[in-house]
């Protein structure tokens, strides 16, 4: 059940970026590999070969838009991170769980936390979206290159803002 | 118990990663709006909170049992506050198999309420199951947090070895005083009929042989034989072994003991054990059930210590080994200490059977099959043969047994040849 749970949801990822640009076949070759690779990874329960399967996707994703220039959709953005977090939790969590007893309500418990965790992310990235509307229109002025050093910068501390959060708990762990 | 992180966090962060390598490389703002979830996910799983307080208890539905036999352990869970999801790990010795359930599950806990699951053991070949205590591992939301607890409860189950019926005993040369299954020569109360002899005083008249007396016109009484037990001395050969862990001839030979010794003790007879090793150890021949527990629990501890001293039977206090024992040599005949200990033995008269346990289809077992493997068996298998025959020839009595078929078919094959009259102790 988990696992045909998990093969739908890499079936939606992978179908996303070829749905923008179903012509190109840089972007469908990608998107096959990362069903193929996912595949694996699911039928494995890999952790890490289903992130190399969601990173592709991400790729595939991104060259899609390059390729095909649509406009700004944030919400399939949106719907993409989504379920790439609830991917990823599900195969991390099934992988644990081969050949063990779930108790009764587990898996439910499970569900719940996950959909909300994914709802939460996905209400996060709606809601910067439009903050950065007017954000958007104010810096219009601002010469590109401006913005994306300041993009660029924004996006390293984030992931080192991230990085510090997870790194900090084995840190203080260690100290006591 | 504290938080660590896992796996996951590196996945997300990962995603995030590259979503936003993206966002920048190719101005579009929608991969940055990708990487949000995930960030917000990582965020979520840094409030785990404090790890919660509980109580685990693990119970077993027996300490004790044979070969083959079940064991239910049954583990209980509670909590002071809720627990979204545990997961609980009994690990398992190497020779021991899952029979129902599994040793790993992933509980939901609610607060202040117990939650349990159960799972059934098989013990595999006679060993002390040595079980060290649960594992618990508390995760986190989303599985980005888990924390780990050792639950040390150290327990232990005795699997003894399973004793096989055997209905083709061998018999003792000599009987002893007490009554058992045995027809002594020595006459006197009894139920199997004897001599017939004059009327003496004292004799009682329900013995009256009244077809002899009227024939012959004297009172005639007829006198019984005695129905008398044995001492039975079981002598294993802990010198050394060949095979698989578990399945050594040690192994079977002391399924073999315990099989001999419950027959024996069946039959009203006094059982003894010598543990001929490393490490000598007996127990004094007696009868009951307690006393075949008491063998068991010899049997199952009995092991190979390696040790260059030649032990010498004659040390053994004649209490344990009595001269009108009959003794019962359980050995693979690879040592050739034990081989003149035996012999010894039945040059001094004991009445000694051996039972020649063959290490031939232990170590056949124990390697991988190939041709090679099967000729070095055979080659191995015929020198063994001749080796058998020249112990014969000092005065073994010896009984070839492959340790897998039931030591009874082996017994039976020696019965027929080997039927002698018991002579009173």
């Amino acid at each position: 059940m988990m696992r045909l749970a998990a093969l739908v949801l890499l079936a939606i990822l992978a179908a996303l970026p070829v749905s923008i640009r179903p012509s190109s076949p840089a972007v469908t070759w990608l998107a096959t590999a990362a069903l193929l690779v996912g595949g694996v990874g699911v039928i494995a329960w890999s952790v890490p070969v289903v992130t190399a399967a969601g990173s592709l996707i991400v790729i595939a994703y991104a060259l899609a838009l390059v390729i095909a220039g649509p406009a700004a959709d944030p919400l399939a953005a949106t719907a993409l991170g989504a379920t790439l977090v609830l991917l990823l939790a599900l195969v991390h969590f099934a992988g644990r769980a081969r050949g063990a007893v779930l108790g009764p309500s587990v898996v439910a418990a499970q569900a719940r936390q996950w959909l909300a965790v994914a709802g939460l992310g996905a209400v996060a990235a709606v809601a910067l979206t439009a903050a950065a509307v007017p954000l958007g229109a104010a810096l219009r002025s601002t010469t590109l290159p401006v913005v994306v050093i300041a993009s660029a910068l924004g996006a390293v501390l984030t992931v080192a803002g991230v990085i510090a959060l997870v790194a900090g708990e084995g840190r203080g762990e260690r100290e006591s | 118990m504290s938080w660590r992180p896992t796996v996951l966090n590196v996945s997300l962060l990962t995603v995030v990663g590259w979503a936003l390598f993206l966002a920048v490389l190719t101005g579009r703002g929608e991969l940055a709006v990708v990487a949000i979830p995930a960030v917000v996910a990582l965020v979520a799983g840094r409030r785990a909170g404090a790890p919660p307080a509980w109580t685990i208890h693990r119970e077993l539905s027996t300490t004790r049992l044979l070969e083959d036999e079940h064991v239910t352990v049954t583990v209980t869970l509670r909590a002071q506050k809720a627990v979204r999801l545990v997961e609980v790990v009994e690990p398992l010795p190497p020779r021991v198999g899952l029979e129902r359930g599994s040793n790993h599950a992933f509980l939901t806990l609610r607060a202040g309420r117990e939650s349990r699951f159960t799972f059934e053991l098989r013990g595999a070949g006679r060993q002390h199951l040595r079980l060290e205590g649960p594992h618990l591992r508390v995760w986190g939301p989303l599985g980005l947090a888990a924390s780990e607890a050792r639950h040390r409860a150290p327990a232990t189950v005795a699997v003894y070895p399973r004793p096989a019926p055997i209905r083709h005993l061998p018999r003792p040369l000599r009987t002893q005083t007490f009554v058992g299954n045995y027809v002594s020569p020595a006459q006197g109360e009894g139920i199997e009929p004897g001599d017939i002899r004059p009327f003496a005083p004292g004799d009682q008249i329900r013995h009256v042989n009244w077809r002899a007396t009227l024939k012959v016109g004297a009172l005639h009484v007829t006198r019984h034989h005695q129905e008398r037990n044995a001492d039975v001395v079981l002598l294993l050969d802990t010198l050394s072994e060949v095979g698989r862990e578990g399945e050594t001839v040690v192994d079977a030979a002391a399924r073999g003991a315990a099989a001999l010794a419950a027959a024996y003790l069946a039959r009203k007879d006094r059982v003894g054990l010598i543990e001929y090793g490393g490490q000598p150890r007996w127990v004094r021949p007696g009868a009951g059930r307690a006393h075949l527990e008491r063998l068991l629990d010899t049997l199952l501890s009995a092991s190979v210590v390696f040790t260059y001293v030649n032990r010498d039977l004659d040390l053994v206090p004649p209490r344990i080994l009595p001269p009108q024992a009959l003794v019962v040599a359980l050995s693979p005949l690879l040592d050739r200490r034990f081989v003149r200990a035996a012999t010894d033995l039945a040059a001094r008269g004991f009445d000694l059977l051996v039972i020649a346990v063959s290490p031939v289809e232990a170590a056949r077992v124990a390697l991988p099959r190939s041709p090679v493997t099967d000729v070095a068996a055979r080659l191995w298998a015929l020198e063994r043969r001749v080796e058998l025959d020249r112990y014969r020839r000092r005065g073994l009595t010896i009984v070839e047994w492959d340790g897998v078929e039931p030591l009874d078919a082996a017994l039976a094959a020696v019965g027929r040849r080997w039927r002698r009259r018991v002579v009173a102790g």
